[in-house]
């Protein structure tokens, strides 16, 4: 199958000659579609840097981002905002959601911004509201959610235009172990009843435990791979952790 | 270093500081322009002519009352636009703390910003204040006729002390303010700033939906208050008018988001479009904070409107009446004489005293006007009250009249004997011309005089600055035959046109006014006579300086309301770009176009311009409808012509800081 993403000898370096901090230094790898793909390292490592990369947000050094079969590293910025909203769908650890929309609303915002027909809209919000068990706060306000149910209307938002990809970058960040698992959950189930492609970046090991695959990068390098196969996630956690302490990231991280 | 720091700061903060910069730059531009009145060409010119110095001075005294008043708003709006950086700029003051600097070091450094900005600003106010002076000379000559003989650049030093003097006290308050705002401020509070919550207060749509019927229906009952009613009963329903009418507009403004966002929502197809919902959602979570400035900003509007309208509008009709009030070059009354040939001496007289009506009035009419009881033949009901007599009438001889009416072109008019006519003066509701129409007779003498049914003419009869009442015209012979207990008294008049030169011929008039008593002192041993003198060059004066006045004061007050009002907006909508920062920010993320996200920014802006203008238009043109109910009264309010000025000036100030405003949001929101 054709991969969704394909990361080739990616480079993100920051400061001028002389003074170069490199970020991410030859990083290469591919996702297919249906995957769920976590990316974990200590703090510094530059999996954000390479979620930023990949969301379109940052410029890259050099090497090439493919995805859809677009190198998103070579689009000029107008059509980078369009590739975003059409293509990509993001959840956040904060700042997703806007104070002044409804759950609703903030859900439609990511339709509305494609140009979608109104009526169209309605009908798919409470479709997408129902897979992510966020119906209960399609007409509330952010400040009158949860933590859990706000990340869940983010997902909501972030797959509702059925997007090639979306990038989670450390969801549950914010939450108590209770939403987490609720969120997390909900992640699984996207991915395998839509077949939603996503990848995470976290650095919290029960989170990842999540995922199918898990890519760990040290120093902006690849690291080391650990696929879950048909482990549980009992085990593919306790492999984590394994791996976790290996790379020698703060212990304080791992849960 | 220190001044470096500065002078950096400021250039770094360009955006932030433009529309401040702006306002500063209007308003000491503007007071400069009216506090050099008095060193303005046109003044000279006008002062030249001797006649016209009371109302120059009336105007300057007047400007340097309303100056200080113009002052102390200025004050307040600069304050307000200083302390708005001040917020904006809280994260650096921390830092600024955090690396050790003292509170009183950074005071000094934002104190020698406020002074680079304010020198700034001084120099190119003034500047401009220097162009635009002249251009409001040039002005004020077009509307007085002054021939242009020598047009030159005046520099008034005196305007330029003082505004530098009063701008220097508000800059020396901002400077205080810093001060004390800084001490005040704590580092952990100035780190933290933007990370504070705002209180998000949504209210809801129901409820906006009853307060805006509600405010509507203000607005409703306190225009067809003030359209019934008029603008000038001022008794206690005229302030409850004025305190519904600011009602109304509270609640207008404090419900209209809401009611958008109701309409919007029943449109699905507009609320689901591209930025719409954002937009709209957006306004509505700023209104609990903005409906009282917007208000406010709507009421200054209005004031704006309606001064500057009214103040260009008066001018044609103030010039309208002149030409009504003043039919001929001069009259000359002289009340109650008491000796025998004064109407033949009296050009003899004005003759010896300097000015020969003989030869510098080309037309000339000496008449006489009684001021008598005139008995009725028998009771006349008029307007339901029965009367016996009239008294205290004015009447004059039909050749008298006739030659009065000859310089202005008119008549002759004819009475048959045993008739009298009538003349309806230019007082309003005189009740004379009413006795004539019922059909009123006289009796004089012991002869019954009935009205000539075709004997009915109008307007002013002479020159006169206060109104001419009505006027009864009786065949020659019957007054003169009258004895002195039978009338009150009589005054005489010398009417005429002058015959060359108007203005050599008014200043010789006057002059030799003024020398009449002596000369008829002499001749007659007697001073009992007393003499006023009414010109159409001096009514044209008074007019003009009447014009003038409202015209500098309506269009100073009106600019300076004008700008306030641009400026908090301004501000008001800048402080909410930075807010929004954070929210574009995800809007970004989500793919929102750089484009798509300017005419989200631009579409706030605009509507916290326009509906405070809409409304303000509304009040105003309903406004001017009442006022010109009254004004149609004196003259013919020219509402489209100045509607017209006042619509383009109001558009190019507005609009100056509508666009300024755009700009600098979309320079907030820029790269994200």
């Amino acid at each position: 199958m054709e991969p969704i993403l394909t990361v080739s000898h990616l480079q993100k370096y920051y400061g001028s000659r002389g003074n170069i901090t490199r970020a991410i230094d030859d990083l290469s790898f591919s996702v297919q579609p249906g995957e769920f793909v976590g990316i974990m390292g200590a703090s510094g490592s530059g999996k954000t840097t390479l979620l930023n990369c990949i969301a379109t947000i940052d410029t890259v050094t050099g090497g090439s981002i493919v995805i859809d079969k677009q190198d998103i590293t070579k689009l000029p910025r107008k059509a980078l905002s369009r590739f975003r909203r059409e293509r990509l769908g993001f959840v956040f650890q904060d700042c997703n959601l806007l104070d002044t929309l409804t759950g609703r609303e903030n859900i439609a915002l990511a339709l509305t911004i494609l140009r979608r027909p109104a009526g169209e809209i309605e009908r798919q919000v409470a479709q997408t509201a129902k897979l992510l068990d966020v119906t209960d706060c399609l007409d509330k306000y952010p400040y009158q959610m949860s933590g859990g149910q706000r990340q869940r209307v983010a997902a909501a938002r972030a797959i509702i235009t059925s997007p090639a990809l979306v990038l989670a970058d450390e969801p549950t960040g914010a939450l108590d172990s209770k939403s987490a698992r609720l969120l997390l959950d909900r992640f699984e189930h996207l991915n395998g009843e839509r077949g939603a492609t996503i990848l995470m970046v976290t650095h919290d090991a029960f989170t990842a435990s999540y995922c199918r695959r898990i890519l760990f990068i040290k120093d902006g390098r690849p690291f080391t791979e650990l696929i879950r196969g048909n482990d549980d996630r009992r085990a593919f956690f306790a492999k984590i952790i394994d791996v976790v302490t290996l790379l020698g990231g703060d212990s304080g991280d791992v849960l | 270093m220190f001044c470096r720091l500065a002078l950096k700061n400021v250039r770094r903060s360009v955006k932030d500081y433009s529309l401040y910069f702006l306002t500063l730059l209007f308003g000491v531009c503007v007071f400069y322009v009216f506090n050099s009145l008095e060193n303005q060409w046109v003044m000279g010119a006008l002062n030249a002519n001797e006649r016209n110095v009371n109302y120059t001075g009336a105007i300057l005294q007047l400007v340097d009352v309303v100056s200080v008043f113009v002052a102390v708003v200025l004050a307040f709006l600069i304050l307000y636009a200083n302390s708005f950086l001040l917020r904006r700029r809280k994260q650096e003051l921390g830092t600024y703390l955090l690396l050790g600097m003292e509170h009183s070091r950074i005071a000094l450094l934002l104190s020698l910003e406020t002074l680079v900005i304010g020198l700034a600003a001084l120099a190119c106010g003034l500047v401009l204040g220097f162009f635009l002076a002249q251009a409001l000379s040039a002005f004020t000559a077009a509307l007085f006729r002054i021939r242009v003989e020598e047009f030159y650049f005046v520099f008034s030093w005196k305007g330029v002390a003082k505004t530098i003097l009063y701008f220097g006290i508000i800059f020396l308050l901002v400077m205080v303010l810093n001060v004390v705002t800084v001490a005040r401020q704590r580092l952990i509070r100035l780190l933290q700033a933007n990370r504070q919550n705002q209180s998000l207060k949504l209210q809801s749509v129901r409820a906006s939906l009853v307060f805006f019927l509600l405010g509507v229906a203000l607005l409703a009952v306190a225009y067809t208050l003030l359209l019934r009613r008029g603008l000038l009963t001022i008794d206690r329903i005229f302030f409850l008018m004025l305190a519904l009418g600011t009602a109304g507009t509270l609640l207008f403004f404090r419900s209209l988001s809401g009611f958008l966002l109701r309409l919007g929502r029943s449109n699905q197809k507009l609320y689901y479009r591209e930025l719409n919902m954002f937009v709209l959602r957006q306004f509505n979570s700023r209104i609990t904070t903005h409906y009282l400035s917007m208000t406010v900003v709507c009421l200054l509007l209005l004031l704006a409107i309606g001064i500057t309208a009214c103040s260009v509008g008066v001018n044609n009709t103030v010039e309208s009446n002149v030409s009504r009030d003043a039919p001929v070059d001069m009259t000359l009354r002289v009340e109650d004489y008491d000796y025998e040939n004064f109407a033949q001496e009296l050009p003899g007289y004005l003759a010896r005293a300097g000015f020969d009506p003989e030869t510098q009035l080309t037309a000339c009419a000496s008449v006489t006007r009684y001021v008598m009881d005139l008995p009725l033949a028998q009771p006349v009901t008029v307007q339901g009250e029965v009367y016996e007599k009239r008294a205290i009438e004015y009447a004059m001889s039909l050749s008298d009249y006739n030659a009065l009416m000859a310089i202005q072109g008119k008549g002759p008019y004819t009475l048959e004997p045993g008739t009298y006519g009538v003349v309806e003066g230019t007082e309003e509701y005189q009740a004379a011309h009413l006795f004539w129409e019922a059909g009123a007779q006289f009796v004089l003498n012991g002869v019954t005089y009935s009205p000539d049914p075709d004997f009915h003419t109008s307007g002013a009869y002479f020159t006169s600055t206060i109104r001419l009442s009505d006027l009864f015209i009786f065949p020659d012979g019957v007054l003169e035959a009258l004895s002195k207990e039978q009338y009150n008294f009589c005054q005489y008049f010398l009417a005429g046109d002058y015959a060359r030169d108007a203005d050599a011929a008014e200043d010789a008039l006057w002059a030799s006014i003024n020398s009449l008593h002596t000369v008829i002192a002499q001749n007659q041993g007697t001073q009992s006579s007393s003499f006023s003198l009414d010109t159409y060059l001096s009514l044209y004066a008074e007019a003009m300086g009447t014009k003038l006045l409202v015209l500098f004061l309506g269009l100073y007050l009106g600019i300076i309301f004008l700008v306030t009002s641009a400026a908090v907006l301004a501000l008001q909508q800048l402080s909410q770009a930075a807010d929004n920062v954070e929210r574009y920010r995800i809007l970004s993320r989500l793919g929102v176009e750089e484009r798509m996200r300017d005419r989200s920014s631009d579409i706030q802006v605009f509507l916290a311009f326009f509906l405070p203008l809409a409304l303000a238009v509304v009040h105003s043109i309903v406004g001017m409808k009442a006022a010109n109910d009254i004004i149609a009264q004196l003259g013919k309010l020219d509402t489209v012509a100045s509607s017209a000025v006042t619509a383009l000036f109001i558009l190019v100030v507005y609009g100056l800081y509508f666009l300024a405003t755009c700009w600098s949001s979309r320079r907030i929101l820029r790269g994200l």
